[in-house]
């Protein structure tokens, strides 16, 4: 199956692809154990898809988003982003998918414990090559957008743990990247919160991004139009719901 | 393809440096102490060498390399064996300066002196130790004294034995408290017992070493001559108008000076010595230049052990970092950036160290100056000296803690808990 035509419009054509993995194999050596965390998923995800992946814990959900964000390397399979192999990219070029690109909400939030919210959500910015006053206003921007306008100056240790996954959506939101990888993005959230997130989610969706979305809730995962259920690495299920 | 990191990008690696070195106030100051030690030398000992240079070099100007001494023994003199062996030469006398002036057309004056030491008295006050000389009138050309309040002795006063005497600012200082010079002109002060009339005060000479050089009274050749005749020869002092003449000045005297002491052709002895600064000069730089090595030295060697812990500590800073290093390099991060943020670090705690070590190195050579009385030349270039010295070692240890910074896989770094 070259093509995954998940609702036959056609448009699944492969350069209408923005992801395409094919193949792809993640293996850890464990002492004498090979230990597959990803076994052959192929699938194709198109420019303004809505997708959620779900799946049992340890199913190998983060491990699929680390590649997708080009975090991490495949064992085996190739990767195209774009039209582009992944293999094939020099570090500079990985480096600006990752800048650019990609927004990554990660699972467990990674901030840097000494700097504020605002210098957190400014990181992407600076390695982007922002001026000071353009960053500062973009990255107050996206913390208001997560309801984090007054938390400016706060550091991790300073905020709640929906306050930091808030903080890191922000971040992951702030250089507006085409495509959002969050992992679990709800998991430490209220229903309210939660509620407000995904229709963040779903406005960034409404305006031409690509997200995808790790998911245990099914709440969440409703929200989008296509999902993935993972089971031992491997793709057990890939449906579209709308 | 040419790496210009962004302002943002620099000015953030620096931010983080500062954090950095902040957090850890007992470990940056260890790491700082090796570079400070090696900076400090280096900077205390070029202020304070330059600073002696320049002490030396205006002291033996009052002379300049124009004049040369003839006398019995040396003016260095390193064993007793010699001591023993030079005192058995024959005196050098006037008729030896006459001689010198009539013979040697590459000389242009000629001065005798006969040196020695005295207790100088004024009433109750008394300055020992004195360096007592009488000159002739030469001499004060040649040696380049001048009178600030009084007036010479003249030819015909030297040659009638008149007791007069030019003394130092020291002994107007010591023996006639809080007088100004003009006020001792004509006063009857005694050296060892004979009394002489102050006719001037020289100029001071200032120190050189912390030695003062103002403690002494000339006295007229010939009545110098009576106080200390008998006991010692004579030296006899040469100029010439050109230092380009100097070395044939010599040449002639010493031709001249054989001739009268009937020495062989054969003989190694010349019978007499001759004497210039360069001979001190030579001491001199051969003990600086000694002082010079040691101190690059230990200066090598506490940079070489500094930039070890400076490359230590930067391993131990990237280690505890990994996790924040997976995540700048999650967000957008090249290798070159995380490479410039390490290395920034690097270089800013050793130029840190430098800079305390530039201060402390001035501080150092200021006591000295302050203790040995020699002119604090503060010299911008030995500060830039300390400084790039420092910013290289940054370099250098920096360098591989912030490629293998630069190296960690996003993914890999994070997982590290
Ligand atoms: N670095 C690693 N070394 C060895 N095994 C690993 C490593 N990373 C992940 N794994 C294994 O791979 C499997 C998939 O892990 P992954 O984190 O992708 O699960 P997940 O689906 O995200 O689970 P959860 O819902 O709990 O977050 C797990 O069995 C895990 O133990
Ligand atoms: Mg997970």
């Amino acid at each position: 199956m070259e093509n995954i035509d998940t609702n036959g419009n056609g448009l699944s054509h492969p350069y209408n692809s923005l992801i395409k993995m094919r193949g792809i194999w993640k293996t850890y050596q464990m002492g004498n154990e090979q230990l597959h965390a990803l076994r052959d998923v192929s699938f194709d995800v198109r420019r303004g898809e809505y997708l959620a992946i779900i799946g049992p814990s340890g199913s190998g959900k983060s491990t699929l988003m680390n590649l997708i964000g080009c975090l991490d390397t495949p064992t085996k399979g190739e990767y195209w982003i774009n039209g582009e192999q992944v293999a094939k990219m020099t570090d500079d070029e990985l480096a600006r998918i990752r800048n650019k690109e990609i927004g990554f909400v990660f699972q467990t939030f990674n901030l840097l414990a000494r700097a504020t919210a605002l210098h957190n959500v400014e990181l992407p910015l600076i390695y982007a090559g922002i001026g000071s006053s353009e960053r500062h206003e973009k990255a107050v921007d996206a913390l208001k957008s997560v309801e984090l306008g007054d938390r400016v100056t706060h550091r991790p240790n300073e905020l709640s743990g929906g306050q930091r996954q808030r903080v890191a959506i922000a971040r992951a939101l702030v250089n507006h990247p085409s495509i959002l990888l969050a992992d679990e993005p709800t998991g430490a959230l209220d229903t309210h919160t939660s509620a407000e997130i995904m229709n963040l989610f779903e406005k960034l969706h409404e305006e031409g991004n690509t997200i995808i979305v790790v998911t245990h809730e099914t709440e969440v995962a409703e929200r989008a139009h296509r999902i993935i259920s993972i089971r031992d690495g491997e793709i057990e299920k890939d449906e579209k719901t709308r | 393809m040419a790496f210009v990191p962004s302002f943002s990008i620099v000015y953030e690696s620096f931010r983080l440096a500062v954090g950095s070195l902040r957090s850890n106030k007992l470990r940056t100051m260890l790491t700082l102490l090796g570079i400070i030690v090696g900076v400090t030398a280096v900077i205390a000992v070029v202020t304070i060498i330059n600073g002696l240079d320049s002490t030396v070099a205006d002291a033996f100007s009052a002379q300049g390399s124009t004049a040369f001494s003839v006398s019995k023994r040396p003016l260095v003199i390193t064993s007793r064996e010699d001591f023993i062996r030079f005192n058995k030469r024959k005196d050098v006398t006037e008729q030896d300066a006459e001689a010198l002036g009539r013979l040697c057309d590459t000389c242009w004056r000629v001065g005798t002196s006969i040196n020695g030491t005295g207790l100088v008295k004024y009433g109750e006050n008394r300055a020992e130790n004195a360096s007592v000389r009488g000159l002739s009138l030469e001499m004060f050309d040649i040696e380049n004294v001048s009178l600030q309040a009084g007036r010479l002795w003249t030819d015909q006063e030297g040659r009638s034995g008149r007791p007069l005497c030019v003394v130092g600012t020291d002994i107007v200082d010591n023996l006639f408290e809080g007088r100004s010079p003009y006020s001792v002109i004509g006063q009857e002060i005694r050296i060892d017992g004979i009394p002489f009339t102050i006719s001037a005060v020289a100029e001071p000479f200032g120190k050189v070493l912390g030695f003062s050089r103002d403690n002494f009274v000339y006295v007229p050749f010939e009545a110098g001559q009576r106080m200390f005749g008998s006991r010692d020869s004579i030296v006899i002092h040469v100029q010439v108008r050109d230092s380009a003449l100097f070395e044939t000045a010599k040449d002639d005297v010493r031709s001249i000076m054989r001739n009268r002491r009937k020495k062989e052709f054969s003989d190694k002895d010349d019978g007499f010595s001759i004497d210039s600064q360069d001979a001190f000069i030579g001491i001199y730089q051969n003990a600086t230049s000694g002082i010079y090595f040691a101190t690059i030295g230990v200066a090598v060697i506490s940079l070489v052990v500094g930039g070890i812990v400076v490359m230590n500590i930067m391993l131990v800073s990237v280690t505890e970092r990994t996790k924040e290093i997976g995540l700048r390099k999650a967000v957008g991060a090249k290798q070159s950036d995380i490479l410039l943020q390490f290395m920034i670090e690097s270089v800013t705690v050793t130029m840190v160290g430098g800079a305390i070590g530039v201060f402390t190195g001035y501080g150092l050579a200021y006591l000295l100056s302050f203790v040995l009385g020699f002119p604090l030349l503060i010299s911008p270039s030995s500060a830039f000296l300390g400084v790039t010295v420092s910013f290289v070692v940054g370099m250098i240890s920096g360098s591989y803690p912030a490629w293998s910074a630069s190296r960690l896989s996003p993914i890999d770094a994070m997982r590290n808990e």
